[in-house]
């Protein structure tokens, strides 16, 4: 921390004369705390996973959520202070509402990315607020069905082009991560949160850039990385929260939902049960994973 | 003769009138909604025992002219509630908007039970009421079809007064004075209800949709129909043909197909 | 040329502009259609009798629209200040007829505010009380009113039938009947007759001015229960708007007791 002392981290929107924003550095520590978060792009959906360490035993079981949903196709999961969590969260709603009544239209992932990276770099400018606290994995099912507008009642001329592009493909999976800074890109899979080091060595292994992996698939994954990176806080217990977006034709019908409670437990068993395995086999490779934070 | 260039291929007062300037832009107070401009004509809709079935018309006419041809007028809300609409098209399709942000705004949390039928007719006819009271209505009359929190079937109506009421059969506009009074024979009370099986509502609720079209002008043979049940949600079919049509009775009727007295 | 046209009128009209450019105002010439009626009457009666221990208001259950019969089954009569929503444990009733859409508007609002009274004080709120409070509703709205005739019933301080009836802007008296809605004429001078006695003479007394008129006293429970019946059978005959079912509302110290009796249904 040679940060400490110089005075320039004392104030946000300063730069130090090495051209760092230490407020925005201290936001990205608040996050390296907060419980891991991963979000997958499968070939045919989108899937969302967080580790919610339990830190009272008085909180109830599968209460208090840490995915929100921000339209139909759209979900939301965020590592680091829960409370500028919901306020991201609310910011995203009013934005995809917002885009819903100007253009009649769900709004792209693409373009909620961008407003909500817009929205995160403007607590980076003024000394009267705080960066984020949080990063967080939007990712979501862009329709690839041909869309009518909100509220169109009819279904446009019945021949002719009526103004349609014969041939063009839209919508499909989408996967983003918003950092403190604003900083926002696209990926195949995310990880963010305490164990995100190890979580990201267990994406790079699944091919993601391919787009093999199903969506079903990808929920095993997902809880399976979720128990890897818990490897290492391992005496604090956890909840396994997950949601997806499949396709329109898949399980979620496009829509952003909770896993259901059958695929989740049996996610979580296959992960617990592949964690055994790996215990036995490779001891000194997870220690090695350690090493690397 | 006007020979002015300002004048040139204008309709000449003489002949048409002095233009109604009325019409024209100026600084007026702010105006709102005087009448429907693009309208859906009757909803109809009955209940039977386990479910509710509803029934309009894919016609959007503009005046007397038949616009648009392929307009869905139920909007299903999700799978236990569904709303017909009659009356001004542009603000069905507002209100369809309405109803969309709505039901994003109720999945933002998976808790809960969602809302029902009966939750829906509440909402939309404190909108509607509103309207009226800032003198600026949504011009429409809605049925409310589906199942309420006991998940009994539920069928109520709304219009752009914010009036509402129930019944075990309900129509709007045409169908209020055509297809009413023959529904009331499949269920005149509440009671008769549970008596009613599906097809005989499926059936009744397609007969009444031939008589508006035989009798409705501003109607059509294409039409949506929906039935909301506890075990299938919302089964809505918006591509509908009205079938076994007969015109064998213009014969007998003067002025159809009767050319002489007997 | 604007102002030169402007400013002689009679440049306009013989050759006229087809495009007047003189400064118009914006008049209609002809008819346009035009405006938004924000009422409408859905028909109905109601009415209400008091007795020394109880109140009674009742309603038809017939809800129109012109010739068109909206439904049966239409309550105008509420419990206010109930529990729940059954009106379970309430201690008023009121009945609104007029314009449905507004009936029901301040039946809520009337439900909410007693409810709330009871939240803040922790005791009931007294008939009296709102009887007051629905006039200043009324009131409050004087220029754009609610479109009903709303009849108010309790009991008393001392436990006898109160009943209150009022005009669309809060206009109010305490009565011992009151006959409200399209029928309203019709029942009434029944009422004049049969609950307070009027053009009642005790025989026998002398004649002319010496003719005593018949005291009117209060009545017991099951005859002003007859009597309701026997005034909405009547308006059923004589009056398109009333029909269908009979609701009556009976209140006591006990609780409010709830009956339902079929009308003629033409």
């Amino acid at each position: 921390m040679t940060s400490i002392g110089t005075g320039y981290d004392l104030q946000n929107s300063v730069f130090s004369p090495d051209g760092r924003n230490f407020q925005v550095e201290y936001a990205v520590k608040a996050v390296e705390n907060g419980g891991t978060c991963v979000g997958i792009r499968c070939k045919d959906g989108v899937v969302l996973a967080v580790e919610k360490i339990i830190t009272s035993k008085l909180l109830k079981p599968g209460a208090n959520k840490r995915i929100a949903t921000v339209d139909h196709n759209i979900g939301v999961v965020s590592s680091g202070l829960v409370p500028d969590g919901r306020h991201f969260v609310s910011r995203a709603r009013d934005e995809a509402s917002s885009w819903r009544s100007t253009y009649k239209a769900p709004i792209t992932l693409a373009a909620l990315a961008g407003r909500l990276g817009g929205y995160v770099q403007a607590y980076t400018l003024y000394s009267s607020v705080r960066p984020f606290g949080v990063t967080a994995i939007v990712g979501a099912w862009d329709s690839e069905a041909e869309l009518g507008v909100d509220g169109q009642v009819g279904s446009g001329p019945s021949i002719g082009a009526g103004g349609k592009v014969a041939g063009t493909k839209a919508g499909g999976p989408s996967l983003y991560m918003i950092e403190p800074s604003g900083l926002y890109w696209g990926y195949y899979g995310a990880a963010t949160g305490k164990g995100r080091q190890a979580a990201k060595a267990e994406l790079e292994k699944l091919d993601l850039a391919s787009a093999n992996l199903s969506i079903e698939a990808g929920v095993k994954e997902a809880a399976r990385i979720i128990y890897v990176a818990h490897e290492d806080s391992k005496d604090k217990e956890f909840e396994l929260e997950m949601s997806w977006i499949s396709s329109t034709d898949g399980p979620t019908k496009g829509r952003h939902q909770e896993v259901p409670k059958d695929i989740l437990e049996e996610a979580e068993k296959a992960a617990k049960k592949a964690m055994e395995g790996e215990d036995e086999e490779e001891t000194t490779a997870t220690e090695g994973e350690t090493m690397q934070e | 003769m006007n020979h002015l260039p300002q004048a040139w291929g204008r309709p000449r007062d003489d002949v048409y009138g002095p233009y109604d300037a009325s019409y024209l832009q100026s600084s007026h107070p702010q105006t709102h909604t005087q009448q429907p401009i693009v309208t859906g004509t009757s909803v109809l809709a009955v209940k039977f025992k386990d479910g509710v079935v509803i029934a309009a018309d894919n016609l959007a006419s503009y005046g007397s002219l038949a616009r648009f041809t392929d307009v869905k007028r139920l909007r299903p809300f999700n799978s236990r509630a569904i709303v017909g609409i009659g009356g001004d098209v542009s603000d069905m399709q507002y209100i369809d908007r309405l109803l969309n942000s709505l039901d994003i705004a109720e999945n933002y949390s998976s808790e809960g039970h969602g809302l029902n039928a009966r939750n829906l007719h509440t909402y939309l006819s404190k909108v509607m009421y509103k309207r009226r009271s800032d003198i600026n209505p949504l011009w429409n009359q809605m049925l409310v079809a589906g199942l309420d929190g006991d998940d009994k079937p539920f069928l109520s109506s709304v219009d752009l007064l914010g009036t509402t009421f129930s019944s075990p059969t309900l129509a709007t506009g045409f169908g209020a004075h055509l297809a009413q009074p023959l529904l009331r024979k499949v269920a005149d009370d509440e009671s008769q209800v549970s008596d009613v099986a599906r097809e005989k509502a499926v059936e009744a609720v397609k007969e009444c949709m031939k008589v508006l079209f035989y009798r409705d002008a501003r109607s059509l043979d294409k039409y949506s129909i929906a039935v909301v049940t506890k075990e299938g949600g919302v089964e809505l079919k918006e591509d509908e043909q009205l079938e076994n049509q007969s015109w064998q009775f213009a014969d007998t009727i003067r002025g159809y197909g009767r050319t002489q007295e007997v | 040329m604007a102002s030169l046209l402007g400013s002689n009128t009679t440049l306009t009209s013989n050759p006229s502009y087809s495009f007047s450019q003189a400064p118009h105002n914006n008049a209609a010439a002809g008819s346009k259609e035009h405006s938004f009626y924000p009422y409408t009457d859905n028909g109905g009666s109601t009415l209400g009798i008091t007795g020394n221990d109880f109140a009674i208001i009742a309603g038809d259950t017939r809800s129109t629209s012109g010739y068109s019969i909206n439904t049966r089954y239409s309550p105008k009569v509420f419990r206010i200040g109930g529990d729940d929503e059954t009106g379970e444990g309430a201690h008023i009733m009121l009945s609104v007829v007029g314009f449905a859409a507004d009936g029901t508007a301040l039946k809520e609002r009337l439900n909410a505010i007693v409810k709330m009274y009871k939240y803040q004080h922790g005791k009931k709120m007294s008939v009296k009380a709102c009887a007051q409070r629905l006039a200043t509703i009324l009131y409050g709205k004087r220029f754009f009113p609610y479109y009903v005739t709303a009849i108010l019933g309790g009991l008393d301080e001392d436990g006898k039938g109160a009943l209150y009836s009022y005009d669309p802007v809060g206009s109010y008296e305490r009565e011992q009947c009151r006959a409200a809605g399209a029928a309203a004429s019709l029942i009434m001078p029944f009422l004049d007759n049969q609950v307070n006695f009027k053009n009642q003479y005790l025989p026998g007394t002398g004649e002319g001015h010496d003719l005593q008129a018949r005291q009117a006293e209060p009545l017991p429970r099951h005859q002003v229960e007859q009597l309701v019946r026997d005034a909405f059978t009547s308006a059923t005959e004589r009056h398109i708007e009333v029909g269908d079912g009979l609701q009556i509302l009976v209140l006591t110290k006990e609780g409010v007791e709830e009956a339902f009796f079929h009308l003629k249904r033409d």
